[in-house]
């Protein structure tokens, strides 16, 4: 399983001292007599960061400038922006293949495993904050575990049970298997904000008549807002991106994923690769989307979760 | 008398009830959890137990008659296979490579980043892009930069003169090697980013700011206080990133293809190529159970670390 899975607590939590932040205004104006030095440093600062960002970005902005440039370009231009922008790839990824058809199954599968994920991440993170059962040690470590296995290692298994049961080559096998790989991140973020909200909120509304199911539907999730963010953030990534399982579990085209279409793209064109960067430029524009709409109630939530937790 | 004979069956009859509202108060917390732990328990542990009953068979999907248990036959077999050898060294060369670079460039970002200026915010989200891009077409996207009669990466050396014909990026074993390693570092470095950025921004100023005005200069700053506030989410960060690296199946899968020559096959790779190419099930099986052995020597020590750090509690 990809990084995306996992639980990456250690960022959140330290994020706590974000408070601190004002002492070092203090130290920037101590340090203002050396104005000239700084400058220089700055720029350096700038420089670095660029370069740094440049490599990060390099293989997205070469998709993009590939999918606009002409076939007589693409094989020869060394130029970012391309001199005769073009459509033709994108209508021909749009018409000629199951892309459509790709786009949709990722978004189903991904919606799905979202959806499931703040619910059931929601009943368990609810459980792990306000109960000390037998075994919650043991559950806890368990669902932490679980990031850790190859997924090739549970893929051979996985493969046999699933052939057996009939459920081999359905998008059910792998929404089911996102959530749970989901459910490790979900789970935790979820206890943390849990554990932030006081308890006499909820004992009010269960004195009000609310049952536990109420109470938590309807007063503790509202108030974990950015928590329940950060869960659909991270299962949504997980399953839009997935490649091994889709890989191992899908045999007919009209059940293909987006990463597995693109993938079967590169057997079937080969060198047309102004078509194979069009189809990736647009299989990204989602999770971009995504992901900058709700970078700042991310990082918001982060922090938040990690003051609390 | 009659109280004293009472007060116990009052007081047994309050315990009981206490109980019973107790034990249905751990029960709901039972009730809570049921889902998460069936999908826990058909995803991951009933599958995991076929699979160690698996390795310890010979199960070839194209000679199915063949298919009986036969212990540790499998692990005998994988000790003294070549390839399997071969791609262990591959997959460490991989991980030490790969988590030792994300981690160098992953500080460097950091630092730079937990300074105050302009445009920050920007630079802290576009870090971020190789972390949520769809890996495979990242990938493909790569093996397009790094071809080497058309990619852009050659033709820029070409025409600035650097070289005079095509490297061969990933049709060469060793240059395939960087490149794997090179785009690896890509993938992973800005998890490393954002963890340590955010354990530096936990250290207060206060103390860096008192050694500053005792005359330390900034290298002995970051050696006798940042660096050693900063190394124990460090080794959690690359204790984690050093096992997702390991199982890494996509990145080799599709860069590569794990060759030449299977120059650039991992073990988990191989472990799949056995299973699902050769149809020998219980021989790759039993290679997935070895990575598994592996990665559990660090896996419990990320588990400890975390606890200790008290992240999970």
């Amino acid at each position: 399983m990809r990084g995306h899975a996992a639980v990456s607590p250690p960022a959140v939590r330290t994020d706590r001292v974000v408070p601190g932040a004002p002492a070092r205004s203090t130290v920037v104006s101590r340090r203002r007599p050396h104005a000239g030095r700084r400058a220089v440093g700055l720029a350096g600062t700038h420089v670095a960061m660029i370069l740094v960002c440049g490599f990060a970005l390099a293989p997205l902005l070469w998709a993009i400038s590939s999918a606009f440039k002409s076939d007589s370009e693409i094989m020869t231009g060394i130029s970012l922006v391309p001199t005769h922008p073009t459509l033709d790839h994108f209508r021909a990824v749009i018409a000629e293949s199951g892309f459509a058809r790709w786009f949709l199954n990722s978004l189903l599968v991904s919606v799905g495993v979202t959806f499931l994920s703040i619910v059931v991440g929601s009943l368990a993170g609810y459980a792990m904050s306000r109960w000390r059962f037998r075994g919650r040690g043991l559950y806890g470590n368990s669902l932490l575990a679980v990031q850790m296995f190859p997924g090739v290692m549970l893929a051979i298994p996985m493969y046999l049970l699933l052939t057996r049961f009939g459920l081999i080559d359905t998008l059910f096998a792998l929404l089911v298997t996102y959530l749970t790989f989901a459910l490790a991140f979900s789970v935790w973020m979820l206890k943390g904000y849990f554990d932030g909200i006081p308890r006499e909120i909820e004992e009010a509304a269960l004195v009000d008549g609310l049952t536990r199911l109420g109470a938590l539907r309807h007063v503790i999730l509202p108030l974990a807002g950015p928590g329940i963010v950060t869960v659909a953030v991270n299962a949504f990534l997980l399953s839009w991106n997935e490649f091994f399982f889709a890989y191992v579990f899908l045999a007919s085209s009209e059940k293909f994923t987006l990463s597995l279409g693109l993938y079967s793209f590169i057997q079937q064109f080969t060198t047309q690769w102004g078509n194979i960067m069009s189809a990736g430029v647009l299989s990204t524009i989602p999770v971009l989307i995504f992901f900058f709409a709700l970078q700042k109630s991310l990082t918001r939530g982060l922090v938040s979760g990690a003051t609390k937790g | 008398m009659t109280t004293t004979t009472e007060l116990p069956d009052v007081r047994a009859a309050r315990d009981r009830a206490g109980k019973i509202a107790l034990l249905r108060r751990r029960t709901t917390a039972y009730w809570l959890i049921l889902p998460s732990v069936l999908f826990l328990g058909a995803i991951v542990f009933y599958p995991l137990v076929v699979g160690l009953a698996e390795g310890f068979r010979n199960h070839n999907r194209l000679q199915p008659w063949l298919i009986r248990f036969n212990g540790i036959d499998n692990y005998v077999k994988a000790l003294g296979d070549r390839e399997v050898l071969l791609a262990l060294r591959t997959s460490f060369v991989m991980v030490i490579g790969i988590v030792g670079l994300s981690y160098l460039l992953g500080l460097a970002g950091a630092l730079v980043l937990d300074r105050q200026f302009r445009g920050r915010g920007v630079y802290r989200a576009l870090i971020l892009v190789p972390w949520v891009i769809p890996p495979v077409v990242a990938y493909i996207s790569w093996q397009w930069m790094l071809n080497d009669q058309s990619g852009v990466i050659n033709n820029v050396l070409l025409q600035l003169g650097l070289i005079d014909h095509p490297v061969l990026w990933l049709a060469d074993p060793r240059l395939a090697m960087v490149s794997l390693i090179a785009v690896g570092t890509w993938s992973r470095f800005p998890f490393m980013t954002i963890t340590i950025l955010a354990a530096l921004s936990a250290i207060d100023r206060e103390i860096t700011d008192a050694a500053a005005i005792d005359g330390a200069n900034k290298w002995q700053i970051f050696r006798s206080i940042t660096f050693p506030m900063i190394l124990p989410i460090s080794v959690i960060g690359t204790l984690l990133q050093a096992i997702w690296t390991f199982n890494d199946f996509g990145l080799p899968f599709v860069l590569t293809g794990g060759g030449p020559a299977n120059a650039t096959t991992p073990l988990i790779l191989l472990s799949y190529k056995e299973a699902f190419q050769r149809y020998n099930i219980g021989y790759g099986t039993s290679l997935a159970i070895i990575s598994m052995v592996l990665m559990l020597g660090l896996g419990a020590i990320y588990l400890r670390m975390q606890k200790r750090q008290g992240v999970y509690e």
